[in-house]
């Protein structure tokens, strides 16, 4: 006993220092109060199976499934065609009709199946070629009506001056004041509003964040950026002093265009002339301002 | 000069992890213009006139080169002066941060100059050997390590000249051969070394429990009262900052606590701790120049 003492004294102070990170470092989820809302994720399930549906409606349910895995597959296989501002492609992961995932057991039958009948599988190779965006990180399959992301290096900024609506508010942080980084208490302003909404004027080609620079540098309100090579993207590290992480760990600013939350980088979203651009901060990774694909994608 | 190396090793100790300590975590700059003045101060009495320029060596360009880097990656603050080449905007909160932090650092350092000068290898294994004996063992050899090469560099490589192997002679081939030989000679040499000294320390059964050891350190009541004002600043400055008598925020803006009496008298506490050695090694010197 006496050898193995401070062994014992060793491995308590451990505990004891564990558990205090455990309960007072900020990750133990009743001090945060989160509570995912379930039905979110239901809503997404369903979206993704109407998307499908559109494509292949011609087909019979067992082609569709067919089809589906081949693209999967072809996916895997890595198609060395890559091609950018391609339209818009729905996600195409191995389901069945009816919405539900295929079992592994399921994936290997209809792989097998396939095996035999090289006709089908080139068809559906080359299909997937016209269709494919690249499987890099930053290339995101995006909804069929949703502009599709340019690349902010390859655009041309015509002198072509238009008009678009612009805000920035954070007034989720008003309804989650106690977990606000006490010292930032005084920079919220009462409405929430930091940037009412106004038009505001772009030039042709230029993406949000370009805009949003520009504006905030105008209206001598603080901006922090960082850019992010592999979403070719920068990313909004905080407005007006208000930064990622002060209003609890799943706080952060996020933009939507036209009421629908782009789900790629800001510089990739190329401006047309009218569209409503809103910068809104959230305190729960999207949920709390309607943006929840980002409880889906998971990015 | 060296009246508070006479005290004992428990007093030293707990006076320079109490200040260097403080140093690294008070970030008010009125702390750490106490810290640096005092630190810089002490290490001057302590190694004499050469240390000014070494100091002033190494700070100024810490100092600048911080100043700089922060700006270049920390853009928050409400006061934004102008707007760098990237689009981030340049604060003066990050420019201050970015200062205050190169102080810091340098204050450290001179602290850490003063702590080599005072805790000899000897005191650091009086105070730790029975505690953690090996990890005591290993700290000191390695502090150790660095003079002891080079002075055992210098020897080896005038054998090595006496043979005409040297760095100096011959081709470019041969000189790279004979740095290498002197090379590979202290390797060899250091590991030996270390090996030697961990078995004779094993030998005289250094670490096991019932071993008594020699040492000429006592606790006198010299000692006694220095180490009770130490203890009673530290702590008083402790509490203080616990309970936010030295705030100080930088972002996102610069702002200061309220002034009070209280808050004064920790700032004195923390300067009263520390210049104690320098009160102690003035004090001395008086105190000599009297008798003489």
């Amino acid at each position: 006993m006496r050898k193995h003492k401070n062994k014992i004294i060793i491995g308590t102070i451990i505990a004891i220092v564990l558990a205090f990170a455990f309960w007072w470092g900020g990750d133990f989820p009743m001090l945060q109060g989160q509570n995912a809302d379930k039905s979110d994720y239901a809503n997404i399930n369903h979206s993704k199976t109407v998307a499908g549906k559109s494509k292949n409606d011609t087909n019979q349910n067992t082609q569709q499934d067919k089809e589906d895995t081949v693209s999967e597959k072809s996916d895997l296989s890595d198609i060395p065609i890559k091609k950018d501002n391609e339209p818009a492609t729905e996600e195409n992961k191995p389901q069945h009709s009816d919405g539900k995932p295929m079992s592994a057991s399921e994936k290997i039958a209809l792989a097998e199946e396939m095996s035999g009948n090289s006709y089908t599988k080139q068809e559906n190779a080359a299909e997937k070629v016209t269709d494919a965006t690249a499987n890099s990180e930053k290339d995101v399959p995006v909804a069929e009506d949703k502009p599709v992301p340019i690349e902010p290096e390859n655009t041309v900024i015509s002198d072509k001056a238009l008009t678009c609506t612009m805000s920035v508010r954070c007034d989720t942080i008003l309804k989650n004041i106690a977990w606000l980084d006490k010292e930032k208490t005084e920079l919220v302003p009462n409405n929430g509003i930091i940037f009412s909404e106004q038009t505001v004027t772009f030039y042709e080609g230029e993406s949000v964040f370009n805009l949003l620079v520009r504006e905030m540098k105008r209206n001598k309100i603080h901006l922090e950026f960082e850019n992010t090579p592999i979403y070719n993207s920068a990313y909004i590290e905080g407005i007006g002093n208000l930064y990622e992480f002060d209003c609890g760990e799943l706080s952060g600013w996020m933009y939507k265009v036209n009421g629908w939350f782009p789900n790629y980088g800001c510089s990739r979203y190329q401006l047309k002339s009218g569209d409503k651009v809103e910068w809104v901060y959230t305190c729960d990774l999207g949920r709390d301002v309607g943006g929840n694909y980002s409880a889906r994608n998971g990015k | 000069m060296n009246e508070f190396k006479t005290y004992h090793p428990i007093v030293n100790f707990v006076y320079f992890a109490f200040v260097i300590g403080f140093s690294c975590v008070f970030m008010h700059p009125i702390c750490l213009v106490i810290s640096l003045l005092s630190g810089f101060i002490y290490s001057v009495m302590l190694k004499g006139r050469k240390a000014v320029k070494t100091n002033l060596i190494y700070m100024l360009p810490t100092l600048t080169f911080a100043a700089f880097i922060n700006p270049a990656f920390n853009h928050e603050g409400v006061t934004i002066i102008s707007y760098l080449p990237s689009g981030n905007p340049l604060t003066l909160e990050s420019v201050v941060y970015g200062l205050a932090a190169a102080m810091m650092i340098v204050s450290v350092i001179c602290w850490f100059s003063c702590y080599t000068e005072i805790m000899t290898s000897d005191k650091f294994i009086y105070l730790f050997g029975k505690i953690i004996p090996s990890l005591s063992l290993v700290l000191s050899m390695t502090l150790r390590f660095v003079p002891k090469f080079s002075a055992q560099l210098k020897v080896v490589t005038n054998a090595q000249r006496c043979m005409g192997r040297d760095v100096s002679n011959g081709s470019v081939i041969q000189r790279a051969k004979h740095g290498l030989l002197i090379l590979s000679i202290m390797t060899t040499w250091a590991l030996e070394n270390a090996i030697e000294t961990a078995d004779s320390m094993k030998s005289r059964g250094f670490g096991h429990s019932g071993r008594t050891s020699f040492s000429i350190f006592t606790f006198d009541k010299r000692d006694k009262k220095t180490l009770l004002c130490i203890v009673i600043l530290g702590a008083y400055t402790l509490i203080g900052k616990l309970y936010g008598g030295m705030y100080f925020r930088y972002f996102p803006s610069l702002q200061t606590g309220n002034f009070s009496m209280y808050g004064l008298s920790v700032f004195i506490a923390y300067f009263a701790l520390c210049i104690c050695p320098i009160i102690i090694e003035v004090y001395e010197v008086r105190k000599w120049n009297t008798i003489k």
